[in-house]
């Protein structure tokens, strides 16, 4: 029995067979439909050239006796089309490895897109609070972030988008200050052109800092309202009169501009959905985050997830379009054996950047190291080595965790909003330090600890 | 005599390129009666995925709304794209070219038809022909 994993593999070996008549081909399109069914697109100049037409075919039958459910038919296994461009449209598609023309192309039934990878934002910072698992303290985290910059004077926007687990405004805001609407009820409206003069509605003041402002925009208002029925539609992508589309990421993109151009924050915080899910992608991927804050626990689970997500960057090829702006936080560090738990946690995260995002750098050859041969005593090396990557000791890299302490003062609050309005600074940097650090330096802010 | 069965997919695509080569060939009056024939059936092999009842006995749609030329299906596929989840992926202009097409036009004198006419319909049919090619790479077809 083939399955789904076996596709690719077979698809390389039967090309394989045909190798030399395939680089006659301009191009080749390996389509995996949304049933995971192959079929093959190639130019439509194959069409009407009969000895390439009955080699592409030979294929396609190949294919179909190997591939059993995943293919089509052979008569029904073949497409053609103009160009390449736009029979990649509103796909994923990526180059097969060990082939100079071949392309996979994954049509898939999700709009999130975690290889499409928007190029960072230029103006405010935008920084993510992103975890592969819920419950990790990254919503509290992100609070304690916000109080701090706004300390520091800053202009802070803060953005729900735990929209399937809203509640990251009532850490921030007191229940008679919770805006009207919420950026549910705005991506509904833009469904039907129903939100002009909504902005003002959805944005509310915190009241935890007094020398900077934090600006809270919920997922939902006040009163949640029908908020399931609304959250069902939140996914859609807008159609226009003319049949032009705008997927959901792209109307979330506008409400952040509009919200930036409104408010001129000096940073946007962002709090994302937990795991490998359509909302996270957008927010992770397609709002041009300057910074990726991934949230860890010591444990299979985390770095399972976020193997299979650096995998798949690594896979489409876009694993140098991301990897500058990921951290690894160290989330709910314990207080006991704290040595032992984060070195632990480094080796994981040192692992999997390794495996999948830092470049595999070779050392130089021995010839090329040695003294210099003019007798000078001076030392060379021949060869310039480069690559990003890094030590699995070096602090400045990715792998090395930001730190946050569990804290017995967080844990099982009821009310994080009424636990922050008392908190004092050296709480908040006794635990939070490590992180606030970190994300202060990205914005040019002085460590806490000078 | 045999009796053949409908197959949609065929007849939209053999329609639409018999109805480009007539183009080129400057017959505007066939041409744009293809035109017309291949949106028919481009359209209603989608209503098929979609979920479009079908009387396989009588071979033709169940229900008798859906039995209609380019014009009136242009109208009758937007009710099956919108209740299909994948919908909202295979939406048509709201202003329909066909609404100055007939297919009792097949009768009309040859002197009525010019290459606008044809043009605002092969631009139409090639809006089908496309979703076609949509579905067949996303696999609906």
């Amino acid at each position: 029995m083939t399955t789904f994993d076996g596709i690719l593999p077979i698809v390389a070996e039967v090309l394989d067979g045909h190798r030399e008549a395939m680089t006659e081909l301009d191009w080749l399109l390996i389509n995996r439909d949304l049933n995971g069914r192959v079929r093959l697109i190639v130019p439509e100049t194959v069409e009407a050239d009969p000895v390439m037409r009955d080699h592409v075919r030979v294929v396609a039958e190949q294919l179909a006796e190997r591939l059993g459910c995943h293919a089509y038919p052979a008569d029904r296994a073949i497409l053609y089309e103009i160009s390449r461009e736009p029979a990649c449209q509103d796909a994923t598609c990526y180059p097969l490895d060990g082939f100079d023309r071949v392309w996979i192309v994954d049509r898939l039934a999700t709009e999130g897109r975690w290889e499409r990878i928007a190029p960072e934002t230029e103006g405010a910072r935008r920084i993510v609070f992103f975890s592969i698992k819920g419950g990790v303290g990254r919503s509290t985290a992100l609070a304690a972030t916000a109080w701090h910059l706004a300390q520091a004077g800053k202009r802070v926007l803060v953005l729900d988008l735990d929209l399937e687990s809203p509640g990251l405004s009532s850490s921030l805001l007191p229940p008679e200050r919770q805006p009207k609407y919420g950026i549910t009820d705005w991506l509904v409206e833009d469904l039907v052109d129903n939100t002009d003069g909504m902005l003002d509605g959805l944005i509310a003041m915190s009241n935890l800092s007094h020398d900077g402002e934090i600006y809270v925009v919920p997922a939902h208002g006040a009163d949640p309202g029908e908020y399931i029925a609304k959250l069902g539609r939140v996914w859609m992508p807008k159609v226009k009169s003319d049949g032009s589309r705008e997927d959901w990421s792209a109307r979330l993109q506008r409400l952040l501009t509009d919200l930036e151009q409104r408010l001129q924050p000096d940073v946007v915080l962002i709090d994302s959905r937990a795991g490998i899910d359509e909302v996270a992608s957008t927010c992770v991927t397609d709002l041009g985050a300057n910074l990726v804050l991934l949230f860890a626990l010591e444990g299979d689970q985390t770095w399972n997830g976020y193997r299979l997500l650096f995998d798949y960057w690594r896979q489409t090829r876009v694993a140098e379009a991301m990897r500058e702006r990921l951290q690894i936080v160290a989330a709910l560090v314990p207080e006991l054996e704290r040595v032992a738990y984060l070195s632990g946690l480094r080796e994981h995260a040192y692992g999997i950047f390794v495996y999948s995002l830092y470049d595999e750098i070779a050392p130089p050859s021995t010839e090329a190291i040695g003294p210099t041969p003019d007798g000078s005593q001076r030392w060379r090396v021949g060869e310039l080595v480069e690559g990003w990557s890094f030590d699995e000791a070096d602090t400045g890299a990715p792998h090395h965790p930001w730190v946050v302490y569990w804290h017995r003062s967080f844990a099982g609050l009821r009310s994080l909003q009424g636990r922050l309005a008392v908190i004092d600074r050296q709480e908040v940097n006794s635990i939070f330090g490590s992180l606030l650090d970190g994300v202060g330096t990205v914005l040019g802010l002085e460590s806490i600890h000078d | 005599m045999h009796s053949m069965q409908a197959d949609f997919l065929d007849a939209h695509e053999r329609h639409w390129d018999d109805a480009e080569f007539l183009f080129l060939a400057q017959r505007w009056a066939n041409a744009d009666h293809l035109y017309g024939m291949a949106t028919e059936c481009g359209l209603k092999q989608l209503m098929l995925a979609f979920g479009m009842p079908y009387d396989m006995n009588k071979d033709r749609p169940s229900q008798k709304e859906d039995r209609q030329h380019a014009t009136g299906v242009w109208t009758r596929f937007e009710t099956y794209r919108d209740g299909h989840h994948l919908g909202a992926g295979y939406v048509l202009p709201n202003s329909n070219p066909f609404r100055d097409w007939d297919v009792s036009q097949r009768y009309a004198h040859r002197s009525g038809f010019d290459q606008a006419r044809a043009l605002s319909h092969q631009a139409g049919a090639r809006q089908v022909r496309d979703l076609v090619r949509k579905a067949q790479r996303e696999g609906l077809l």
